[in-house]
């Protein structure tokens, strides 16, 4: 296991090194104007001065030896348009807790309730509240975030009498964004879990419980629930990084000072820095989300076994 | 390189709002709302400034959903970073609300005899103040200078230098020298035209005698800045709110990108009396076009636009009717239609040598189109078919009306007046013609069509004639704006003639790919003036000669002179026009003979259809407490970015106010 | 539309089951050629009785029958998915791109509310909503279906060989950190910038990154049941590879995959959506869902006015939800287990 560990974590390094590259490579495709504050009124000497003063001219492996080197003195450059000279890590570090515990709130509480939803919904399958829950899950997946966001913003504080604005300081103004960003989560949790609980009721190992007598609940929480939630679990990490990326509709529409849109405003003006160090974060954040995910897996259930593949076949 | 800004400006003053129906057609503003009026009439009047009741501090909130990158006023370009710079540092001189000049920093100017060196006395006891409003400095002739040298220092990429370059003697010299251009000696900063006799006294010298001198006086690149600050800070200065010092009406007190900016009144300004609101605070909201309107009318901002599309909705409904109101008009940034005269590939500098090929994708048949651009009668059909009253239509609703927005000539009305003789610009003899018809004449552009099918058939044309129309998909109601336009030009011209194809540009870099690449055969083009002279309107269109037979290729624009060039039948047309703005621009001892030529030329350039003039900026419609009549204004500069001298009404502006105002202005 | 979807989901299996019939053959015939012809006929008899008379898709589909709701929302589905395509051919209807004027003063008729005429009302320009709408499902809808299938197809295929060939989990496991940790904004734009937005351009776009998912998704569930007793076994007892998938894994898997194509053609309307919210969508000559809904959003505060969010999302809404509830109903269906 540990040998397994350990070269599992050194192939992350080597997935996070090749994605450094692909996306740097990428970027150097965009237009150069995204390296200059105002590319439209500079003349054609500023243009190259620029270029060559940020080593843009050089050839392309070594722009990218230099920006690892830079890289390991945790130096990610200036940001060039979103916020002209300001080091990348500087801006990085105000917005990132922001979105962290705005993340963490919404995956909790989607957590709290879009387990238990689909707990129950599997434990009533075909009953009421499985199909309230149905009904639920059906209306998040089907109307676009971008609209009922919205509507819940518009009316939710009109109902909760506070101003349309996040302020940190109001612990009422959190209730919105985090009811708003956990909505998605948790139908989808729920949708998901029902779905392997109720593949998971039709197996053999189900009938022999209940033909022992055990009772009704305890082989839904015992037996189906336990194996049922092994592939919900490896969602987990992942989904937590997707809560953080699509928190752009939420922190838009109230002004939260998060990542949500970032990487889409730095894609837009170019910000090639920027861009380089956000997906190197989300990059970092989703190899280890993966991994946990795998090592989540082999722990709960035992008949996974990832260790196994360096004997191979 | 000017032109950029003004293109820049257009995404940015989109959004930001304003601009609008030349000076003269602003009665006829009033008009076209009527029907708003009796909606709002009520509950208007009784609103008094909120710094009346002497209450105590005044806030004005307002939304932004599109940051500064940067609160350097000296390297800056656009509008939106203008507005931060505009009310924290002051000017040498600057505009009352009717456009006077006053005083500024300088309470005093003079200049020699050849009008080449001015010296400006600076105001006393000026302070230079830091982020929490504590005083740093004196502000003294030198920061003007020391600001000049940082604007002028290529390492600094300021986006304004080259507006100093043929103003400000030896400023492009001693630039080009810094760069390392090719030729270019190094020279002293001291041969620069700018000097600190005193700590009071500072003299510009200029290159060339230029009678809008003082206008230019309001750009950015002329503000001052603390020096020992600068020489700290170098490009690191102005990235923060304690980066940078402040001498405006407001400083920076807190500054949190993409959070919010809070402009605190500066106490130890000397027209601190003048200045009426406390604090602004800016909340940035990336939605804020959704939801603006929304919080604008709970009160929970004090400022915010309504597009078009809503506006409809707010002036029916009588809550709502009366907190309608609209920017104050623009008037030194209006739009045209050119011809794309140049279908070749250009190289990195814009340059046809050694390229090969063509600009636009061969199934829009570029060499078809080259021949056809330069038949005069096909640009006339085209020219004539254009309804634009229905295109504006789009941006003002049924609110406002489009009259006020269309423009017969390049040059706005109201821009530019003759001191001597009162008479606006666009008055001059040469324009009598143009400014007094309507373009769009179905009739006329039919006659014009059958004139040129017949000539172009016989060049080898094939019809229909494939008409490339691109557009910036991220700039509000153009697509629109070319779906209706092809409607138009196809409905008035007919599909056997012309095949209008609307194709979106790239959102970035769209002026780079598309007009400056000729990648396009009829394009909305967009120019601000850089100065108060009507020559600032040929800039997009005047091409010099090389000497060689080759013609600089100017600011990017239509690239007309590759007509001549080739050779082609519009050869002459456009050479008549170059020698025009020529003539003109040799005069510059007498205003009324200059105006006079360069309306010539102008009116030469509409009566051949070598561009079409389209409107002024469609000015939008806002909820404000703000009455923008009270503000600085000026149809150049920084000036009408200003808080200063407006006040903070208890409900927001109506329509019937504003236009009363605005008859104040008349 | 979704008889095209079934149908994609038949050939996926015929062509299993006869690649496996050749399997079988081609064992059968290097083996016994003298047995084959002396005992023949109890061969065949022996293989018939191995497989009862119990069909798969026959009772898949009689379950699903079973479901009168699914069956109510399927009809609705494929009459709206007829609707979308014929509805530009019937009599009286507008150009969805052509802005209205007003006959009498040339000018656009914006913003007018349903009637008689615009079934919909118009937009802020004047055009046809009802028209937009519909152009924009066909859009929309277009744009699901090809990233679905693309998705399905090659992330299937992907995903049983990553999951069975620990060969190639290396590679694979690499192409999918590399290629799910680069945003798929990224590519998004990168593809706009190269082509300009249009509906290949995001269908492309899309489809880059989306088929990784499906694959990962098959090679989880690969990885639980791979070494279950009973493929332990077959592969003790020698069966090939290949024979395995597609007998013992493939069909296990079946409603799974079917709910998660289901579930894509919506998700890729709602990346639509989503993608002309950060404002790299379609321009709107080429109406989608996406972009009708953007606009709404902008005067949704305007009672008079929200017709133009509201139509645009109730047809999105039914789209997905019929997609959702007939993908679930069918995979419910699909699962042996529940075939009684």
């Amino acid at each position: 296991m540990a040998k397994y560990l350990i070269k599992r974590i050194g192939r992350s390094f080597l997935t996070l090194a090749l994605i450094i590259c692909i996306v740097f490579i990428l970027m150097r495709q965009m237009p150069i104007e995204g390296y200059f504050q105002n590319f439209d009124k500079l003349t054609d000497a500023q243009i190259q001065a620029g270029l060559k003063e940020q080593g843009l001219l050089d050839p392309m492996p070594v722009q990218i030896v230099h920006f690892f080197r830079d890289m390991f003195q945790g130096d990610f450059g200036v940001s060039h348009s979103y916020r002209v000279n300001v080091p990348v890590t500087e801006i990085l570090k105000d917005k990132l807790p922001v979105s962290i515990k705005l993340g963490s709130l919404s995956i909790l509480v989607a957590m709290c309730l879009g387990i238990p939803l689909g707990t129950l919904m599997a434990r009533y399958k075909g009953k009421f509240f499985d199909k309230f829950g149905t009904l639920f899950i059906v209306f998040i997946q089907a109307v676009p975030a971008a609209v009922y966001f919205l509507f819940i913003q518009m009316y939710g504080t009109t109902l909760l009498k506070i101003p349309l604005l996040f302020n940190p300081d109001n612990w009422r103004s959190w209730i919105l964004p985090v009811i708003s960003m956990s909505l998605g989560n948790i139908a989808y949790y729920g949708m998901w879990l029902r779905r392997y609980m109720v593949d998971e009721s039709n197996k053999d190992y189900v009938s022999l419980a209940r033909a022992k007598g055990a009772n009704g609940n305890r082989v839904m929480f015992r037996h189906i629930f336990r194996n049922a939630f092994v592939p919900m679990v490896q969602y987990l990490p992942s989904s937590f990084l997707n809560t953080v990326i699509g928190s752009i509709y939420v922190e838009s529409l109230y002004s939260i000072p998060g990542m949500g849109g970032l990487l889409v405003t730095v894609i837009k003006d170019n910000d090639n820095n920027m861009v380089q160090a956000i997906v190197l974060l989300y990059a970092t954040v989703g190899v280890i989300g993966l991994l946990l995910g795998d090592i989540m897996m082999t722990v709960l259930d035992p008949r996974i076994s990832l260790g196994k593949k360096e004997g191979g076949r | 390189m000017k032109k950029k800004l003004l293109t820049m400006v257009l995404s940015a003053a989109m959004v930001l709002t304003m601009l609008a129906g030349c000076g003269g057609d602003q009665a006829a503003g009033a008009s076209g709302s009527g029907e708003s009026q009796s909606a709002g009439a009520s509950g208007s009047g009784e609103e008094q400034p909120a710094d009346g009741s002497g209450s105590g501090d005044s806030m004005y909130r307002v939304l932004y959903s599109s940051e500064v990158s940067s609160l350097n006023y000296l390297t800056t370009a656009t509008t939106n970073e203008y507005q931060i710079g505009a009310n924290v540092i002051d000017t040498l001189v600057e505009y009352d609300n009717f456009s006077n000049l006053q005083p500024g920093l300088a309470t005093d100017w003079s200049y020699d005899e050849a009008s080449l060196t001015w010296t400006f006395t600076l105001r006393e006891g000026q302070k230079w103040i830091d982020h929490t409003g504590a005083p740093v400095a004196d502000v003294t002739a030198q920061d003007f200078v020391d600001a000049m040298a940082y604007v002028l220092d290529p390492a600094n990429n300021s986006a304004t230098a080259g507006n100093l370059f043929g103003t400000i003697k030896n400023a492009e010299e001693y630039y080009n020298g810094l760069a390392g251009e090719e030729g270019a000696a190094k020279i002293d900063f001291s041969e620069v035209g700018v000097k600190a006799v005193d700590a009071t006294t500072l003299q510009y010298t200029l290159a060339n005698e230029c009678p809008y001198f003082l206008s230019m006086l309001t750009y950015v690149c002329f503000m001052p800045a603390y020096g020992p600050q600068l020489a700290e800070q170098g490009t690191n200065f102005a990235t923060t709110a304690d980066t940078m010092y402040y001498c405006g009406a407001y400083y920076i007190s807190a500054f949190e990108p993409q959070v919010q900016m809070i402009l605190t009144k500066n106490p130890n300004n000397w027209d601190a009396e003048h200045v009426y609101i406390d604090a602004i605070q800016r909340t940035y909201n990336a939605e804020a076009d959704t939801i603006g309107a929304e919080m604008a009318k709970r009160g929970e901002i004090d400022q915010t636009t309504l597009g078009s599309d809503i506006v409809d909705a707010w002036m029916s409904d009588p809550a709502t009717s009366s907190m309608v109101s609209m920017q104050r008009p623009k008037i030194d940034f209006d739009y045209f239609y050119c011809f794309n005269f140049n279908v070749h590939k250009l190289n990195e500098d814009f340059y046809r040598d050694g390229m090969t090929g063509y600009s636009i994708d061969e199934k829009y048949e570029p060499q078809n189109w080259e021949i056809a651009v330069n038949n005069e009668n096909f640009r006339q059909s085209i020219m004539h078919a254009i309804n634009r009253t229905s295109t504006v239509y789009i941006s003002t609703g049924d609110y406002a009306d489009p009259a006020n927005y269309i423009q017969n000539t390049i040059t706005p009305a109201g821009f530019a007046v003759d001191e001597e003789t009162g008479k606006d610009y666009t008055e001059q003899e040469a324009f009598a013609d143009i400014v007094s018809k309507d373009f769009f004449d179905a009739a006329a552009a039919v006659s014009y069509k059958e004139a040129a099918m017949e000539e172009l058939a016989a060049q080898g044309v094939t019809f229909p004639v494939k008409t490339l129309v691109r557009y910036n998909p991220t700039t509000t109601n153009w697509e629109e704006e070319c779906v209706v336009l092809e409607q138009q030009l196809e409905g008035v011209l007919g599909t056997d003639y012309i095949d209008v194809i609307v194709e979106a540009g790239p959102a970035d870099s769209f002026l780079t790919d598309v007009r400056r690449s000729s990648d396009y055969m009829l394009l909305l083009c967009n120019w601000g003036a850089d100065y108060a002279d009507p020559e600032t309107w040929t800039d997009p269109f005047y091409q010099s000669a090389n000497g060689d037979g080759t013609y600089n290729r100017g600011m990017r624009y239509a690239y007309m002179a590759y007509a001549i060039e080739d050779n082609t039948a519009s050869a002459d047309t456009v050479k008549e026009y170059f020698a025009l703005v020529e003539a003109a621009k040799a005069i510059t001892d007498d205003t009324a003979a200059r105006y006079a030529a360069f309306a010539e030329a102008e009116s030469y350039l509409i009566e051949h259809a070598l561009a079409v003039p389209y409107g002024v900026t469609v000015s939008d419609f806002v909820v404000s407490r703000l009455n923008p009549w009270e503000g600085q204004y000026a149809a150049f500069g920084v000036s009408n970015l200003r808080y200063k001298g407006q006040k903070l009404y208890d409900a927001p502006v109506s329509m019937e106010e504003f236009e009363k105002s605005a008859a104040e202005h008349k | 539309m979704f008889s095209f979807k079934d149908k994609l989901s038949k050939n996926l299996e015929e062509a299993a089951e006869a690649k496996v019939r050749s399997e079988a053959e081609k064992i059968a015939g290097i083996s016994d050629r003298e047995l084959f012809s002396f005992a023949e006929y109890d061969e065949k008899e022996a293989e018939k009785t191995g497989y009862s008379n119990y069909s798969y898709w026959g009772s898949t589909v009689r379950m699903f029958f079973k479901n009168k709701g699914a069956v109510a929302v399927l009809l609705l589905m494929l009459a709206i998915l007829l609707f979308t395509f014929i509805q530009p051919h019937l009599p009286g209807q507008f150009d969805p791109n052509t802005v209205n004027n007003d006959p009498a003063t040339y000018m656009a008729m914006r913003n007018v509310p349903p009637n008689e005429t615009f079934l919909f009302g118009t937009n802020n320009i004047g055009q046809d909503l009802w028209a937009r709408i519909w152009a924009g499902t066909r859009t929309s809808i277009l744009i699901g279906f090809a990233v679905a299938l693309i998705e399905a197809a090659v992330g299937i295929t992907m995903g049983v060989l990553w999951g069975y060939l620990r060969k190639l989990d290396f590679f694979f496991t690499e192409l999918y950190n590399v290629l799910d940790n680069i945003p798929q904004t990224i590519i998004l734009i990168l593809v706009a910038y190269i082509l300009s937005p249009s509906v290949k351009t995001l269908i492309f776009a899309m489809s880059l990154t989306g088929w990784i998912g499906m694959a990962r998704f098959i090679r989880n569930q690969i990885l639980i049941i791979r070494d279950r007793d009973y493929n332990l076994a077959s592969r003790c007892l020698g069966t090939p590879t290949r024979r395995l998938v597609m007998k013992n894994l493939l069909p296990y898997l079946v409603s799974v995959i079917m709910l998660r194509m289901a579930l894509s053609v919506p998700g890729a309307i709602g990346n639509e959506v989503f993608v002309t919210y950060i404002g790299l969508g379609l321009p709107t000559s080429t109406p989608s869902l996406g972009n009708l809904i953007d606009a709404g959003r902008a005067v949704m505060m305007n009672v008079s006015q929200r017709y133009q969010l509201i139509y645009p999302t109730v047809i999105l809404s039914i789209v997905t939800i019929s997609f959702y509830i007939v993908g679930n109903a069918f995979s419910d269906a699909a699962d042996p287990k529940n075939h009684k």
